[in-house]
């Protein structure tokens, strides 16, 4: 991929001022792809298969193919059916979906109106972390105004499709990103993830079926139906193609959300992108795609590029690609008790192997951060992590462990350094 | 007929069981905590971890592919499963602790999990010795912990109702608690709040959590987390004796255990009956056990001049019952048996009066109109209304039955444990000039109306049988010793841990806890042997029921044998004549 990224325009965030005006969005050649999707040369069997040929990895972490995952809800039966749609944005390192609400929300509600024609929903929500209430206000507004033009309601521009389409805020739960623990909370109970399966395509919203996505899954849409599948499939890496939201964080010169094809070196967005490492310092580490994912070492990210294979073969995800950059002072003790302390805090406490270990693994952290840890400690660590990894309803469990395994494996001089010389051989 | 392979043994399904359930219906174990075979299936305990694998088939042929063995190539699953949630399905194979590694390592960490945040208060907790998380410890767990930094605190000693006190520290989280008001009673009363290991179920802001069938999830809990405020700290589970007895609180007939120890009954669980009350029983049911230790008739008492009762001897007693016989004509006595006694007990007052020539008895329902929650709570506040109308008792309404006594020239009334005047049926006044002899349990206005008194067996000392609203028939076990019954000799008692294993210091034996008092068999067979008639039961409750079975049509055949091997017989109640209302 070398260097093509330099050239390239983004389509998510284009330079447009005020885009966030309807009609500024119009001039833009906005709801052009709703308009199409509505006439006569599409159905809602062909929407799906173009957006599955265009393999839109799902931005919200897991990467699963939007337009495959549509395919899997049941024939329309009359009764209502949902779409949700993920701004939960809660990962740590993870601040995208908000830069779509404030620059660029039209191309998201054309984006999931179009997935409810496609899947025949009903009703739509938005679902929106509470802490971002003024990109809540955002929202609202931006819907009340797709909803005076007649692109949101009922017989959406002469059609027959009608469908609603209403915010809704989370109250600071990490796990109400988590889709079925959403889902719960839509239905105004606590977050609780369910047990899988049944799927939410099945059993979803108040048991009827339901599709979820990210916010920045949805917005691509409109794109494919407009350019075409093959023009998403031309941009970035081949698996895993399209332009992502890389936000980048930490400590880099010009932290922030920048606009890109899949695939780009992950050295060349630290140190060309986001202007490199602050104070000229030395890169130490990076998170590639928030918190959850492994955390990769900065001398081993020669050729490493931000797409799902690559980073799998260097030891990590592409998850939300949220960056996280670490200069060399960065204390990584410090950094996994921050992040197990995270884990911890938004356990939602429904199963054992996560409600127990995240805590236990913070207590063990703190420990060794307070020099107060043992060798042995860093192997009971390990233990843990085995023993929450791959048992519980929901992957917290998983991204709770990962961090914690791969830091202390990628970086155990240090944590080794930190600990008390034990005064007996321990195993 | 589908198949499905646990740990290498072949067995046969039908319908779409859950793996967890199939498991333990075939007599075999996996541990677990929140599964509850009557509430919805959250799988969060995580503690039924199994493997499971699906032969593969060849796609186009459909045939098994096989190894060089000869053996079904498996594909298994990635993660191991909870078997709590996951459908048996055809030619699915299952390793269960018996035969896995991985399964019993997982089985174990989870136990390591559970325990690390848990007080481990054994010694003092009510659960002890009925605890899963102590048996499957003990089984499955990890031989310690390596656990050591501070554990989570979180309240103690909460009152979450009249009836409930939590303990979260020792809280596992499992939802059961949570789950039963949600599903089956149906009061929402209690949630967990807070997130991850601060975990805990509450009721909300200043509500109480006051749920009729409230005590249910202290039985739910798998923990000593609920514990019920009336038994905490009475006893160990071990000291005590457990019985299977009937609920007699209301119509509904719940079953349940009694748990005896020195001939006190200090608690009452629920115990299984699909038909009847599947795992549950209203809080109230569970209070009865104040009626069987406390305010006992214990020995006959007599009226002298009138005025007071004296306690009498049982020779004295019958001597006064045969005066006061022969005083009167047969046809100025009436006899009025009680929706309160067993079938067994109205019979024989029936047969009295037929050989005596007394006439039938009479009877008035105990209802409260609108009480019945169309659950296990009925409108019938008595056990057994069906059981007297199929002896074909004669039924009143209140009024009709003190009419009887003032306007038909009666002398002498004879009542069956049946509170009557407490419940406002008759009035004390009615007594004045009409002699009134009382069979009964527990003191009461009525029985202290009498002018001559008879102590009988309760439900927790004799074995009988009461018809429940739905026309179920179900029987009783002795679960407390009297004054004249022994729980060595008696092969109906049962026999608790300190009875067959303890030394004479382990098993308390204060005569004060036995009544005197004697069943309606034994007694009518003394008074019957005194008025010259042969009305001798040596089996007790069980010789009389045969009898019934012969000589009355509606339980035609019914025997004990058959009633604990079903868990009680539905009689054919005809629904015209008999309003069987909840
Ligand atoms: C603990 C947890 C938190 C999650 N949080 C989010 C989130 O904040 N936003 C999001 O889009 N997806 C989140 N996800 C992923 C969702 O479960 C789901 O996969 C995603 O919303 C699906 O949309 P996509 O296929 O368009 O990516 C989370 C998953 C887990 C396990
Ligand atoms: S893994 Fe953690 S967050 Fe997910 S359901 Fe279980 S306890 Fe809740
Ligand atoms: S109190 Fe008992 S029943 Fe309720 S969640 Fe805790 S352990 Fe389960
Ligand atoms: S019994 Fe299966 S997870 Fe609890």
């Amino acid at each position: 991929m070398a260097s093509e990224w330099k050239n390239f325009e983004p389509v998510l965030i284009p330079d447009i001022a005020n885009l966030r005006n309807i009609d500024v969005y119009l001039d833009n050649g906005g709801y052009e792809a709703l308009k199409a999707v509505l006439g006569s040369e599409w159905t809602p069997s062909s929407v799906i298969g173009e957006v599955k040929a265009a393999n839109i990895r799902g931005r919200g972490g897991a990467g699963f193919n939007a337009g495959l995952k549509w395919s899997f809800m049941p024939e329309p039966d009359g009764k209502p059916r949902y779409l949700a749609c993920n701004g939960d944005e809660s990962e740590p390192g993870t601040f995208k979906d908000r830069k779509l609400f404030e620059f660029n929300p039209h191309l998201f509600i054309e984006g999931a109106l179009i997935a409810a024609y496609a899947m025949q929903c009903t009703t739509i929500y938005l679902y929106i972390r509470g802490e971002y209430i003024d990109w809540i206000h955002m929202m609202d507004r931006a819907l009340q105004q797709a909803y005076d033009k007649g692109f949101i309601g009922e017989n959406i521009l002469g059609s027959d499709f009608s469908v609603d389409f209403y915010t809704h805020s989370g109250a600071g739960a990490y796990i109400c990103g988590e889709e079925t623990s959403m889902l719960e909370s839509l239905e105004g109970k606590r977050g609780y993830p369910r047990v899988k399966p049944p799927f939410p395509a099945q059993n979803g919203l108040w048991g009827r079926p339901t599709t979820i996505n990210n916010i920045e899954t949805l917005a691509n849409v409109p794109l494919v139906i407009n350019k075409g599948a093959d023009w998403f499939t031309s941009i970035g890496a081949r698996n895993h193609p399209g332009s992502i939201l890389y936000g980048i964080s930490g400590q880099v010169n010009r932290p922030g959300v920048y606009e890109l094809p899949s695939g780009v070196p992950i050295l060349d967005l630290i140190h060309e992108v986001a202007g490199g490492v602050r104070n000229g310092k030395k890169l130490k580490a990076v998170i590639p795609g928030g918190s959850s994912t492994p955390v990769l070492r900065g001398d081993k990210l020669e050729g490493v590029t931000m797409d799902s294979d690559s980073l799998r073969e260097a030891g990590s995800m592409l998850g939300t690609a949220g960056l996280v950059v670490m200069d060399e002072d960065t204390d990584m003790v410090d950094v996994l008790w921050r992040i197990a302390h995270f884990y911890h805090h938004e356990s939602c406490g429904q199963c054992t192997p996560c409600r127990e270990g995240t805590g236990w693994l913070e207590k063990v952290l703190l420990k060794i951060k307070n020099g107060e840890g043992e060798i042995r400690d860093l192997d009971l660590l390990l233990d843990v992590t085995t023993q929450m990894e791959g048992r519980t309803i929901c992957a917290l469990a998983d991204a709770a462990a990962w961090p914690v395994r791969h830091t202390i494996n990628r970086f155990r001089d240090e944590f080794e350094a930190r600990c008390k010389r034990s005064t007996f051989a321990t195993a | 007929m589908p198949e499905v392979y646990i740990d290498g043994e072949r067995y046969e399904f039908e319908g779409k069981p859950k793996l967890l359930q199939f498991i333990l219906d075939q007599g075999l174990e996996v541990p677990y905590f929140c599964y509850h075979p009557s509430m919805s299936i959250p799988a969060n305990c995580r503690q039924c971890m199994v493997k499971v694998g699906q032969p593969v088939r060849d796609r186009e042929t459909g045939e098994f592919e096989l190894d060089e063995n000869g053996d079904r190539v498996i594909r298994w699953f990635p993660k191991l499963q909870t078997s709590c949630s996951i459908d048996v399905t055809d030619g699915m194979v299952v390793k269960t602790q018996e035969s896995d590694e991985l399964v019993r390592r997982a089985q174990k960490d989870n136990l390591e999990f559970i325990l690390i945040n848990h007080p481990l208060d054994c010694p003092i907790c009510d659960q002890a010795g009925e605890c899963p998380l102590q048996i499957q410890t003990y089984k499955y767990g990890p031989e310690g912990s390596r656990f050591e930094v501070k554990k989570v605190h979180k309240p103690k000693r909460v009152q979450l109702g009249p009836r409930v006190v939590l303990d979260a520290e020792r809280c596992i989280n499992c939802t059961r608690c949570t789950r039963f008001v949600d599903e089956v009673s149906k009061t929402h009363q209690l949630t967990i709040t807070k997130r991850g290991d601060s975990n805990y179920p509450i009721t909300a802001p200043g509500e109480t959590f006051d749920d009729p069938y409230s005590l249910n999830t202290v039985d739910l809990c798998p923990v000593g987390a609920l514990t019920s405020a009336d038994f905490r700290f009475r006893a160990r589970v071990w000291e005590m004796n457990q019985t299977p007895s009937i609920d007699i609180t209301n119509g509904k007939g719940c079953n349940i255990d009694l748990w005896t120890r020195d001939n006190l009954v200090l608690r009452i669980t629920p115990r299984h009956n699909p038909h009847v009350n599947d795992w549950w029983m209203p809080d109230k049911g569970r209070e009865a056990n104040r009626l069987f230790n406390e305010n006992r008739i214990s020995r006959p008492s007599v009226k002298i001049d009138g005025e007071s009762q004296v306690k009498s001897s049982w020779n004295n007693a019958i001597e006064t019952f045969v005066e006061h016989i022969e005083s009167v004509k047969p046809e100025e006595i009436l006899l009025i048996g009680s929706p309160h006694a067993s079938v067994e007990e109205n019979y024989l007052l029936t047969k009295l009066g037929n050989l005596m020539g007394w006439g039938t008895p009479h009877f008035t329902p105990h209802l409260n109109e609108g009480s019945g929650d169309g659950f296990l709570i009925t409108d019938d506040q008595a056990p057994n209304t069906q059981g007297i109308r199929l002896l074909g008792l004669s039924e009143n309404d209140n009024d009709q039955l003190a009419k009887r006594i003032s306007d038909s020239g009666i002398s002498c009334v004879i009542i069956l444990n049946d509170a009557l005047i407490d419940r406002n049926v008759l009035t004390e006044d009615l007594f004045d000039d009409t002699c009134l002899i009382y069979f009964g349990t527990n003191e009461n206005k009525t029985s202290q109306s009498a002018d001559l008194v008879f102590p009988i067996t309760c439900v927790a000392e004799h074995a009988a049988s009461y018809v429940n609203v739905d026309g179920r028939i179900q029987r009783s076990f002795p679960a407390k010793e009297t004054k004249y019954s022994n729980r060595r000799l008696n092969l109906e008692m049962s026999e608790g841990r300190l009875d067959r294993y303890g030394t004479k210091f382990d098993n308390w034996v204060t005569e004060d806890n036995k009544v005197d008092c004697l069943p309606a068999w034994d007694l009518f067979a003394l008074i019957g042997m005194r008025m010259g008639l042969d009305i001798e039961y040596e089996m007790g409750g069980r010789e009389v029921m045969d009898e019934i079975g012969r000589k009355v049509p509606s339980f035609e055949g019914v025997s004990y044998e058959q009633m604990d091997d079903e868990s009680g017989i539905a009689l054919n109640i005809d629904s015209k004549k008999v309003k069987s209302k909840n």
